[in-house]
């Protein structure tokens, strides 16, 4: 099974670790390819990044994806129109009006934790099925598990299984990511998977989360990058 | 004192042995009973007294390993998932910043293949 990492953030934005230090805790880990999201800066910063991504993966021997994260709608457009020149369109989840946006966007490729510092889920049955229509994905953010305790961790876990369950129930594609800002929160496979299993997924449905449903985010990548692309779902064929 | 009949194969709980390796920063470390104490407190934290005895987890002293790093958990084969998952949920043992890679679940320990 080739497991994905879709969501660590390097000292090149706000992160702690810097890149080479999560790609060998992710290949002592055994992950097969991680994606590096950072905030968008300029198209220089953008160069830079995915310069030292490609120098790293060669160096490592794991595949490093490049992403971008979102913050605000504004930074949502401007990013929708360099889509070709990276490899993954993240929202940061948690504005009610931006999940919705995030949704509606069939460029975007992850919705980032919709119920982040929110008392509600922050995700609902309408949201879930644009999701299924634009082929977004919904993270189930690790990091927030572990970084809180007692009542905050049990608000947390009821507002992810409630996403989850929509999700479920609609078709939507989830992720399971650490979230790791430092190389030290990045966890096993195994324990992304045994988390998936506690939010009304079942074993199988879990282990997706975490390769096949990053597998196809690639794929999707690969198929975009490819000079034959036009647009979604559109493609010159030989 | 009388010792009690042993349960016929069919009656006893199904158990497992998952084996694990604590990885931690470089240049920390840490002893087996912080080991022992940090396992056990997430685990009440996170399951509850109610939810660890449905575990029936123990950590096996006799196979820790110091040089390794690595050791092994015994538990009821219906819970491996919580147990994966509590595990995950630990990353400091005493001052020491450390991270947990599942090795291998097996239903005997000779199928760890520990050596």
């Amino acid at each position: 099974m080739n497991c994905y990492d879709f969501h660590v953030r390097s000292d090149f934005s706000e992160g702690e670790s810097s890149i080479e230090d999560f790609a060998n805790r992710a290949k002592l880990l055994g992950y097969k390819g991680i994606c590096v999201t950072e905030y968008f800066q300029n198209k220089d910063h953008m160069e830079e990044l995915k310069k030292k991504c490609e120098k790293i993966s060669k160096e490592v021997g794991i595949e490093i994806f490049v992403g971008f994260q979102i913050r605000d709608t504004k930074e949502l457009s401007k990013l929708v129109s360099l889509r070709r020149e990276y490899d993954v369109l993240l929202v940061k989840g948690g504005d009610i009006e931006l999940n919705r946006k995030a949704v509606e966007t069939p460029e975007v490729d992850i919705l980032l934790h919709p119920e982040f510092e929110r008392r509600d889920s922050g995700f609902n049955q309408t949201m879930a099925k644009l999701a299924k229509e634009n082929n977004v994905a919904v993270e189930v953010n690790f990091r927030e598990i572990l970084l809180s305790s007692k009542n905050t961790r049990s608000h947390i876990i009821h507002n992810i299984s409630e996403n989850v369950k929509l999700c479920k129930k609609n078709h939507v594609p989830i992720v399971i990511c650490s979230g790791a800002v430092s190389h030290l929160q990045m966890k096993d496979p195994k324990v992304l998977i045994s988390m998936g299993t506690l939010f009304e997924l079942n074993l199988k449905e879990a282990k997706k989360c975490v390769s096949e449903i990053p597998e196809s985010i690639i794929q999707m990548i690969r198929e975009r990058q490819n000079n034959n692309w036009i647009g979604p779902g559109v493609k010159v064929i030989e | 004192m009388k010792k009690l009949k042993i349960l016929p194969p069919t009656l006893r709980q199904k158990k497992r042995y998952m084996s694990f390796q604590v990885i931690p920063e470089i240049g920390e470390d840490f002893t087996y009973s912080d080991l022992e104490a940090g396992i056990w407190n997430t685990m009440l934290d996170f399951l509850g007294e109610e939810g660890v005895s449905k575990t029936s987890m123990w950590l096996l002293k006799d196979t820790w390993d110091p040089n390794t790093r690595i050791g092994v958990i015994k538990c009821n084969h219906k819970m491996t998932e919580k147990i994966i998952a509590s595990l995950g949920l630990i990353d400091r043992l005493g001052d020491n910043r450390i991270c947990f890679k599942i090795i291998r679940i097996s239903g005997t320990i000779k199928g760890l293949n520990l050596k």
